[in-house]
């Protein structure tokens, strides 16, 4: 180990909700470190068919203050659980086009697994958790608001979720 | 207390209202947000509540000034 601390802040990941363009290469550039062998960087992109039509863009919005402290917390946990050199997550608001970068999150470890294992259980909590919003306008001039989380449906708590990623992983 | 909804919620209700009534907890909110919108119940079910922006549950006792948001399922990412 270099005099470096164990993890820190990426330059630039400041701003967890953004309405401007996620800037993927800077925040990839601002995430390595000297204790890090594993870099890993999930890009959601916006993509042009859902539910069987032409998505033309999406829409996203949020409780931002709540979204913002849940998403830190989200972090501060992988964090922890996985000794992460590195944790960042952004995520867009407003207008997306097809093919941009919704959510960006990038973690970084010493080996792979750890990087790779955290990086989808932050992604899997903030799409389950977070209070982010997204409204799909389709070409057809339809539009629907997303319905990534039903889990209320099977579990019966809208407190309950069931995650893609191994439930165990979720112990806090 | 102030109210605000997001998402799919804006389609049956006021981004932003006030409630007058004296409502006890977040139950009886929800009951008294069906009864303004019946057609909202089902997504009203799935909803969480924050209040000042901190979750909270069912049986948080509201306050005359608390400034709360009714959450549906989240759908980022």
């Amino acid at each position: 180990m270099t005099g470096s601390p164990l993890s820190r802040q990426a330059a630039g990941a400041e701003n967890i909700l953004s309405d401007q363009p996620l800037q993927l290469a800077e925040l990839l550039a601002a995430s390595h470190h000297p204790g890090a062998g594993a870099v890993v960087l999930f890009s959601g992109d916006v993509r042009i068919n859902n539910l069987g039509k032409e998505v033309a863009y999406l829409e996203f919005e949020a409780q931002e203050k709540l979204a913002v402290k849940m998403i830190r917390e989200i972090l501060d946990q992988a964090t922890q659980k996985w000794q992460l050199n590195i944790a960042v997550a952004q995520h867009r608001l407003g207008k997306v086009g097809i093919s941009e970068c919704a959510v960006v999150v990038i973690t970084a470890s010493p080996h792979r697994k750890e990087a790779y294992d955290a990086n989808r259980y932050i992604m899997d909590r903030l799409k389950h958790e977070v209070p982010i919003w997204k409204c799909e306008y389709f070409t057809d001039g339809t539009h629907k608001w997303g319905g990534n989380c039903n889990c209320a449906e099977i579990t019966g708590n809208p407190a309950e979720h069931i995650y893609e990623f191994n439930s165990t992983a979720h112990e806090k | 207390m102030k109210i605000e909804v997001f998402a799919v919620l804006k389609d049956f209700y006021d981004k932003q209202f006030t409630i007058g009534e004296t409502l006890k907890d977040i139950s009886e909110l929800k009951r008294y947000l069906i009864t303004q919108k019946p057609e909202a119940e089902g997504i009203l079910g799935a909803c969480r509540f924050a209040v000042n922006d901190e979750l909270v549950g069912s049986h948080y006792n509201l306050k005359a000034d608390d400034r709360i948001s009714v959450i549906p399922p989240s759908s980022g990412g």
